[in-house]
Parts: C-alpha cells; structure tokens; sequence
C-alpha cells in the first residue's frame, strides 16, 4: 500500500512538473520564433567570413573600395564601401563608435540602432577585436565639430553594413596607440610606451604604426631619388656578388659561409667589384646591395646587415670631380626629400621631434687640417696625422652646425696612415691622402677615396700595411691591362635615414634590423 | 654790195677746246679692280717692299695714337678724380702714427686683425637675404681680392629653394687653385639663406656673430685699411656710414632727399665723402645709393662725386646689380 501510494505521489509530482515544463518550454518557443523572425530579417546586415575554410563569397565579387584618404568633404551623402581596420571600437548604449584605420590615415565611424541597424548589430560591432579587417558599407556625413585624433577630420562614416573579412586574435601583444605616444609624454601622463626590442620582436604589428610607415615610406623616396639622379647624371646599374672568396675590407669583421667543400665569405662591401667595373670601361656605376659586417658592437648606429648605396665613377683629371659628382647627388636627394615628403617627415617628427635638415647647395668641402684646427681651437688635443674619434667627429659637427648652419659636409684630405690599402696619396704631400668622408648632424655616412689603379702602386701600398699578396692578387690583376682614374664612395640607406629625420637608432630605420644579438624577425 | 649773201648755219661764237693730247693711251701700269693697290703694283704685280713697310709704320703710328688717346682719357679721370689710396702705408691724418700701422701688405696684417694662424683656412662666412644683396660687401670683396689671395665661394642654403643665376657668380669666377684651401690667406664663403638680417660669423670660440651689413662692412674694411686715427674723423666716418645704411637705404624719400641736401654741401667742401681720403663712408654711400637713386637726379656736387667713384673701378661688383 505504501509503494502505491508513494507511485501516486511521483506520478502527480510529475504531472505537476511537466505541467511547468510545458509553460516553460512553450515560452521559450514562443522567444525563439521571436528571435528567429528578427534574425532572418537582418541576419544578411553582419556575419564573419571564414576565408580560410575555402568558401567562396557569397556576395558580388567586384566592388569599388574607397580609401580612407580619398575620405573627403566632396563624399559627403554618397553611399560607399571600404576596407580598413578596425583602430579601436567603442559602445555607448545605442550606438558604437569605430575608428577605422588604414595605413596612415584614419576616419571616424558609427553604427546606431536603426532602420539599418540592430542592436545586435551594435554589439556586435562593438566587440569587433581590435586590428581586425573590416569591409564597411556606409554613408558618409559631414560633422559639426573637426574630429582631432583623425586624419579625415571634417566627416565621419555612418555605418550601414559591416563585414569581418579577416579577425584578429583579442590579446595583442602591443597597442598601436602606445607604440606611436612620444617617450616624453608617455612619462608625464604615466601612460605606456613600447619599448625596442618589443617593438623589434613584433616587428608586423609596429609597422602598421603611422610614424613607421612614414619612416619606411621616406626610404623608399631615398632609393628611388638615389637611382633616379644617378641614372640622369649617366651612371649604369650594376649588380655586384655577395659569396665572394676573399675579405674586401679587412679580415676580421666578415661573415664565412660553407661553401660545398670549402668556404666563402658575405660581401663587406661591393668595393672590389665596382672597381673591376670601371677597369672594364661602365665609365660611372653604382649599385644598391646587401652588405654584411660581422662587427661585434651593439650600437644605436651599427647593424650586421644593411642596404648599401655604392657609387664609383671614372674621373678626368681631378679626384674632386668625383666628390663633386657625389654631393650632387645627396643635395639632390635631400631638396628631392624636402620638396615631396614633407607629410611623412611631420608625420616621423609627431612622434620623434627633431631639427629639419639644413644643407648647402654647392656642399660645404672643408680640409682635415681646417677640422683639427677647429678642433684644437676648441680646446681638443690631438695629433696632426690622428683619425677623429666619434665624440670628436660629432664635436666638430656642431662646430660646422654652427659657424655654416649646415648638416651635411665634406671633409676632405685624410692623413694616408688612417686610410686602407688602396687609397690614392696625395701627390703634393705625401702624409695626406685623396680621401674624404661625409658627414650628416655630426655622423659619418660615407668614406670615400681616389683608389690607385696603377698595379705597381698598389703592391707598394698593400706591402705596406703588412697584407697578403696572394690574397688580393685577383683584385691586383684587374689593374695592369689599363685602368683609368677613378674614385667613389658607399653610403647605409638606413643610416642615411635616420640621420635625415634625427632619430637616434638605426633600427628603427631597419625594417627587419639584424645586429649581434637579433636574427628573427 | 656782196653778191649773195648766205644765212650762217650754225649760229653765235662758239669756244673751241682744243685738246693738248692727240691720242690718249690706258695706263700700262694699272691694275684691273683694285683701286688703291693699284697704285703701289709694280710691272709683275707684286707690292713694292718699302711700301709695305710703310704701310706698316703708319698703322703702328695709328694704334700708338690710339693707346695715346685712352692714356690721355684715363689721366682726366684721373686728373678730375681725387686720390684715392687704400694702402695701409700711406696713412691720411697728420698725427704720429703708431709703430704698427707702418706694417706693409704682408701675411703679418692678418695676424695681428684675426689672430694666431692655426693652421688652417680663416674663412669668414657671411649669410645674406638674397631678397637684398648686400653690395657694399661686394665691393669691399674685390678691394680684398687685390689685396690677399682670397678663396671666394657662394652656397645657396636649404631654407631657399631657388636664387636667381646672377646672385650665384657675384662673387666671381672659380679661382684656378679653389681645390686647395690651404693655399689662400683668407676665405670668403658667401651663403645666401632666409635671414632677417644679414650676419657674419668667423670664430666661433671667440666672437660672437656680427649682424648688420653696416657692421659687416666695418670689419671687412679694418682688413684692408686703417680708420683715421684721429677721433674726430674716425667719427664722421661712421657717422657717414649709418646714415648711408639707415636714412639712405631704408628711409623715407624725405629723409633721402635730406641726406642728399647733406651729402652736397659736405661734397662741396671736400673731394671725397669724409674729408680729403677716400674711406668706409664713400662706398658706403655708394652702394646704398645703387639701390634707391638714379645718376641724374642727384645735385651736381653729388653726381661729381659719384663719376669720380666710377673712376676708381672698385665699385664695378656694385654696378651689376642696378
């Protein structure tokens, strides 16, 4: 009896309980057609497209994208599309704001609950993660008040349809906007700035800064204006070797390489071969390279592997020619700087703030015992035939920053002792040499020389300095079946760049720098 | 009574030329075309020695006549035109001078002016506005040049972008020896830059930078040529130099025409400017008048003085930009 009864009381329980379940299930029902009804209606308004899985877009394949630079007050009411990223995204109740990015410039963007849009559209705009690639259809409205922080600063987008084309992981290892705060006012406001090897370790995400692209575009003008004057003045590219067998400059700062049963070594310079160049009658070549120097030094000044710029050219009947010919083409360079890139320049001195680059047209050729003196008179001792040190060459930078008002110089006559092996003497006094060296805000960025391209006189020299013979007899070879007068000179492109903006370390100019402690990225 | 008496046929007197020569024969000696050789041919058409050498001596007499001429036409200017002597040797006043005044033009004045010779190149660099070129110191460059071996050269700076062609050779063509600082006295870097006002720098460890082109001038000229020693012309001297650069060249047309009323009377008294040498004041007032007055409106003492200066053949750098 009591089973029975116990049964019974289950089985009204039960009921009861399933009578609950009933309401409540029929409730959620009732919610999920609700739901599903507002879904089909906007469910084409947003989505996340999986590319990597392979499917196909499901919408038309050609579409006209605008760039956010062409974002101006002549768009206003006209209904466009975009791709950008998504800078930062914000909600505040009914509405989200989204500042959309691409390259350096960037505009305003808004998603408002509407006819257009829903709320959930809204949320889910505003949990976009941040650098995600974003396809935006929008219209674009002129705003009452300038937007500061934009570039586009007179309109903003009002955001119609908005797609997710590539997403990026939530945790970013740095924020864009902390890497492109100046140093000064990160530590006022005890706000964050990146530092280096941060930066340099996720090199990807910091080049999508603003100040990194200005920079890395800038050094693309250096290139193109360095090829262009040149090609103008008559000189011929040249392509030079890299795997070479024998050291170039000196022995002890070169990369060796296997070499199937031997070894090679990486090109120190492309000085050899530019030579060879001018023996076999190119007459003015120059060429942009890889160079490799296995120097040991951690400086902010020094990589182990840059772009060099190397110039060499046959000259008539005075070395200077040939300094003339080179200084042209940096005057030319920099006026070519200052005319076009004027953008990227404020854009690098938002960040990093420094003079503008003044120069002399023609360049300013001062002789070495004018330097020492100068230096003497400012109270350095120093010998007559000693190299300037590097606290001494900056020294006589703002002595020369000073008295000329220019950045840039030449210093002309090195004394011969200071000088490698293959540097032409002066022939009116044999302690000097035709050598001289340029100088960008206090820094050296190009040692230059006549070389001896006479064979018996370049045994002489190379015996002099104490150098294996047999080493160089290929490089001695190339001058006994008649070789013309020449000299030239090498320069870094991002040691060039940096010193034109006043930055202070060559990484920066590096896109992916190599030195003694940093071989990845 | 005659018989028959005929009309005369032809009528009057008439003169008859009776001609002296029967027959007339052409000149075997002549020659065909050429009228005034024609009368130095001999028989087989070569020209008689002597006569060339006649010819000769004749054109020699022209051309001493000529170099006469323009030795004589010099000599009036420089007759009409007062002294005008620069050399540190012949000193204008009368008071004793100092020992080292006597110094002649040797690499020893620009010891004692600029100091110790360190080893290098002196070079005094100038920057100038090229909306204003500053033509006294031209002046006073090629008064230099004569008298140190000078290397001269023009930079234009990056505040400028472009300068007009003739503001890039003011100073001159390219000395022969320009690869080898080392060889000149003294260096004359001129840079054309976006300053307000014009500015001189030279030592940079001992003086501080000098503004001002009347200022400029002051030390350019000391290099080549003592200020009076006594006071009172030394003064007037100045005095004369401000007021070309400052009523002349930058004032109004009434203070202009009041500087021109003094400059008259003072050029009546005296030949040159600041008494009886020429000094600072002359090409001072020279130059600031280039720019602002023309030739034939100044009184006559003042158009005297300026034929006189154009005599000297300094002031041909300042002339070029008229």
């Amino acid at each position: 009896v009591v089973l029975t009864f116990l049964r019974r009381a289950t089985e009204e329980e039960q009921q009861a309980q399933s009578k609950k379940a009933l309401k409540k299930q029929q409730k959620e029902a009732e919610k999920a057609a609700k739901k599903a009804e507002k879904q089909a209606k906007l469910v084409s308004m947003f989505w996340v497209c999986c590319l990597t899985s392979g499917a196909p877009f499901q919408l038309v394949l050609y579409r006209a994208l605008v760039k956010v630079e062409d974002l101006t007050l002549e768009k206003v009411d006209q209904l466009l599309w975009v791709r950008a990223r998504v800078h930062t995204s914000r909600a505040k109740g009914k509405q989200c704001f989204l500042v959309l990015r691409q390259q350096q410039f960037n505009v305003q963007a808004l998603v408002a609950v509407g006819d257009r849009a829903s709320k959930q559209m809204v949320k889910f705009a505003a949990n976009i993660t941040k650098e995600s690639i974003v396809d935006v259809e929008a219209v674009v409205r002129r705003v009452e008040q300038k937007i500061e922080s934009c570039s586009q600063q007179d309109i903003e987008l009002h955001i119609e349809r908005i797609f997710v084309i590539s997403q990026a992981e939530p945790r970013l290892p740095l924020q864009l906007d902390d890497a492109v705060r100046p140093d000064g006012e990160g530590e006022e406001e005890g706000r964050a700035t990146v530092n280096q090897d941060t930066r340099l370790d996720n090199r990807v995400i910091d080049l999508r800064t603003t100040t990194s692209q200005a920079i890395f575009r800038l050094q693309s003008g250096v290139c193109q204006l360095f090829r262009d004057t040149l090609t103008k003045k008559g000189f011929v590219e040249i392509q030079t070797p890299k795997i070479i067998s024998a050291a170039s400059e000196g022995g002890a700062n070169v990369f060796t390489v296997s070499y199937f049963k031997t070894s090679a070594y990486l090109a120190q310079s492309p000085q050899l071969y530019k030579q060879m160049c001018i023996c076999a009658d190119f007459d003015k070549v120059f060429c942009v390279g890889p160079v490799f120097r296995a120097e040991d030094s951690n400086t902010h000044r020094h990589l182990t592997e840059f772009v060099g710029l190397d110039i060499e050219m046959a000259f008539n009947y005075h070395y200077h020619e040939v300094i003339d010919s080179i200084t042209d083409t940096m005057v030319q360079i920099f006026k070519g700087l200052r005319d076009n890139f004027q953008t990227e320049i404020q854009t690098v001195n938002k960040q990093f703030p420094s003079e503008p680059f003044k120069f002399l047209e023609p360049t300013l050729r001062l002789e070495f015992q004018e330097a020492v003196a100068m230096l003497r008179e400012a109270g350095v001792e120093m010998g007559d035939e000693e190299d300037l040190s590097t606290p001494n060459e900056k020294l006589l930078g703002r002595l020369v920053k000073e008295k000329y008002d220019t950045d840039f110089y030449v210093l002309d006559k090195y004394p011969l002792a200071v000088r490698p092996f293959y540097t032409m003497p002066d022939p009116n006094n044999p302690k000097y040499s035709n050598s001289y060296d340029m100088f960008m805000r206090g820094e050296e960025i190009l040692s230059g020389a006549q070389r001896v391209h006479d064979a018996e006189l370049l045994t002489e020299r190379a015996l002099h300095h104490q150098i294996d013979l047999e080493k160089i007899k290929a490089y001695i070879d190339s001058f006994r079946y008649g070789a013309p007068p020449h000299g030239g000179g090498g320069i870094g492109l991002e040691r060039v760049c940096m010193l034109y903006l006043g930055l202070h370390n060559v990484r920066q100019t590096s896109m992916f720098p190599r030195d003694p402690k940093r071989l990845t990225p | 009574m005659p018989m028959y008496q005929v009309k005369p046929v032809c009528g009057g007197h008439i003169e008859v030329d009776l001609p002296t020569c029967m027959y007339k024969l052409p000149n075997i000696h002549a020659q065909d075309g050429n009228g005034s050789v024609s009368d130095h041919a001999l028989q087989n058409g070569e020209v008689d020695p002597a006569v060339k050498a006649l010819e000769a001596r004749q054109d020699e007499i022209m051309r001493k006549l000529y170099e006469l001429k323009a030795a004589v036409e010099g000599l009036a200017k420089t007759v009409t035109t007062p002294d005008a002597d620069l050399d540190l040797t012949v000193s204008s006043s009368l008071c004793s001078q100092s020992p080292t005044n006597t110094a002649f033009q040797s690499p020893a004045d620009l010891e004692s002016l600029l100091g110790k010779d360190l080893g290098a190149l002196r070079d005094i660099v100038i920057n100038a506005n090229p909306a204003e070129p500053p033509l006294t110191l031209f002046v006073l460059h090629g008064l230099l040049c004569q008298r140190y071996r000078v290397l001269s050269s023009v930079h234009v700076h990056s505040s400028i972008p472009r300068v007009p062609s003739q503001l890039l050779s003011c100073l001159g063509p390219r000395h022969a020896d320009s690869y080898a600082r080392q060889l000149f006295q003294l260096g004359f870097t001129l840079i054309w830059k976006n300053v307000p006002k014009l500015q001189m720098k030279f030592s940079i460890q001992n003086m501080c930078s000098i503004e001002g082109e009347a200022n400029v001038a002051r030390f350019l000229f000391k290099l080549l040529s003592v200020y009076p020693s006594d006071p009172a012309l030394a003064t007037l001297v100045d005095s004369w130099v401000d007021t070309a650069f400052f009523q002349l060249a930058e004032g109004g047309p009434k203070e202009r025409a009041t500087v021109l009323r003094a400059l008259n009377s003072a050029l009546g008294r005296t030949p040159w400017v600041a008494g009886s040498d020429f000094s600072l004041a002359d090409i001072a007032c020279f130059c600031c008048m280039q720019k602002c007055i023309s030739a034939s409106s100044a009184p006559a003492n003042v158009q005297r003085w300026l034929k006189s200066c154009e005599n000297l053949g300094h002031f041909s750098p300042a002339k070029l930009f008229q």
